[in-house]
């Protein structure tokens, strides 16, 4: 009987969506990680992940602005959950990669995970990131909706982990719109605590 | 072995429940904003561009995949037209068409109607889904204030300088195929699990083009009319014009078309 009113409880419950609001000006933890940002205006955390240690925050829905942190991904460990394991595995981040490898992991993940056939990769320059020396690269992309986005992505290799973060917003308006903010927040990662896990 | 066919007996009744119930959930769901202030010139003056509507038609796979079709897309894309040239007349506006742009135009237009496309999925995740309203929008909704917008740059679009308004209009339809149709009915009776057949989504809505505000959406994912017949075209059409700011009463005046 029990059984059946778990059964009953699981079915008629209605699906849980939660979507947390992040404060302007409060330092936070992100992606389930040591990266730390403060954002200068309040964003919305989705609930849902793009993958492990990853996490999204938008404006106005992650099709119109995505901020998207991930957090220390470990060595061969993907980017996004696996859509096709077998025919279309995703690339896997490796310790001895250079933060110049990174744009290509990105561009190849997102061929599989977001079905994204035009990927165009813009610009690339090194930069500190989260403290350390990184990278910053441009990048533009049509995806299933044939939407043009343009995206922008600081990153790092911190004691071999990939701490990243991206904007991506349609080109028109939208990109423009929230860049500002983005590369305020890329600006203030530091990693909080020495990069150590349980 | 009574007890596991009574249980199946259970889940087979509650999933009939949910199937039956499903589809009025989904239209309890708030459809229709305008933007707050907003007012539609009721003397027909309005000048309302409109553009081709973007239409896609396919088939889902049993494993939920859209596969599009050529033929239905065309089909759709007739009924589709020859159904909103019948509405356009009821709208109290002057209509402006524009020769199919070619070239940038028509790729700049693309563009728009894609992020138009965009816009309205958000609207509809965002907003007309309260259990899913964002954060920093809870305070505009709860005061019924409805700000989206494409930019200011519609002003760019091929034929903006002859309107006021333009009205976009998307409809995708996802036709569930047997396989997926089967699986659904299995799902619900053996596992208790909701597989969704099929999507027809339809999104209508009217852009300032000084300052690319929407100013009215009417947006669904779960829209009716088969868009590959006539008759249902008229009906889809009908529904994505509902609740049309300026809909002139059935006896009321028409507003004339400017070339």
């Amino acid at each position: 009987m029990h059984r059946i009113t778990l059964i009953l409880a699981l079915i008629s419950s209605s699906p849980a969506f939660a979507n947390d609001l992040v404060p302007a000006s409060t330092p936070v933890n992100v992606a389930r990680s040591d990266l730390q940002v403060s954002p200068d205006r309040d964003w919305n955390k989705l609930d849902a992940r793009p993958g492990r240690n990853s996490e999204t925050w938008t404006l106005d829905g992650e099709l119109l602005n995505d901020v998207s942190f991930y957090g220390g991904t470990e060595n061969n460990r993907t980017l996004f959950r696996e859509v096709d394991r077998r025919n279309r595995p995703l690339p896997r981040f490796t310790s001895t990669m250079l933060p110049t490898d990174i744009p290509t992991l990105l561009e190849n993940s997102y061929r599989i995970a977001r079905d994204v056939s035009i990927f165009t990769l813009d610009s690339q320059e090194p930069i500190r990131f989260a403290g350390n020396p990184g990278i910053r690269f441009t990048y533009s992309f049509i995806g299933r909706d044939n939407l043009h986005r343009s995206g922008e992505a600081h990153a790092a290799i911190i004691d071999g982990r990939l701490y990243m973060a991206t904007f991506e917003a349609p080109s028109i308006h939208y990109f423009a719109n929230g860049i500002a903010a983005f590369r305020h927040i890329a600006a203030s990662a530091h990693i909080a605590r020495p990069a150590r896990r349980r | 072995m009574i007890r596991r066919s009574r249980l199946l007996a259970v889940l087979v009744f509650i999933s009939s429940v949910f199937i039956v119930a499903l589809p009025s959930l989904t239209h309890a769901q708030e459809r229709t904003a305008v933007r707050q202030g907003f007012s539609f010139p009721n003397d027909g003056s309005a000048r309302i561009l409109v553009f081709r509507p973007d239409v896609t038609v396919g088939a889902q796979s049993t494993g939920g995949l859209f596969e599009p079709r050529a033929d239905w897309t065309e089909q759709a894309r007739g009924h589709i037209g020859t159904a909103l040239d019948q509405a356009l007349p009821t709208l109290n506006a002057q209509i402006v068409r524009i020769q199919e742009p070619i070239g940038s135009d028509a790729q700049l237009l693309r563009d728009y109607s894609a992020l138009f496309g965009a816009v309205s999925q958000s609207i509809i995740n965002y907003q007309f889904f309260v259990g899913n309203r964002l954060e920093t929008k809870k305070r505009d909704n709860r005061e019924n204030v409805f700000e989206w917008t494409l930019g200011e740059g519609v002003r760019t679009l091929p034929g903006a300088d002859q309107a006021d308004y333009a009205l976009f209009i998307t409809t995708e339809d996802h036709y569930g195929s047997t396989g997926r149709k089967l699986l659904q009915i299995f799902a619900a009776a053996a596992v208790g699990v909701g597989v969704t057949s099929g999507l027809h989504a339809g999104y209508a809505g009217l852009v300032d083009l000084q300052t690319g505000n929407l100013v009215w959406i009417n947006a669904d994912f779960a829209m009716g009319g088969d868009v590959r017949e006539a008759d249902g075209a008229v009906r889809r059409v009908s529904q994505l014009l509902e609740d049309f700011p300026g809909t002139l009463p059935i006896s009321g005046e028409r507003g004339g078309a400017a070339q």
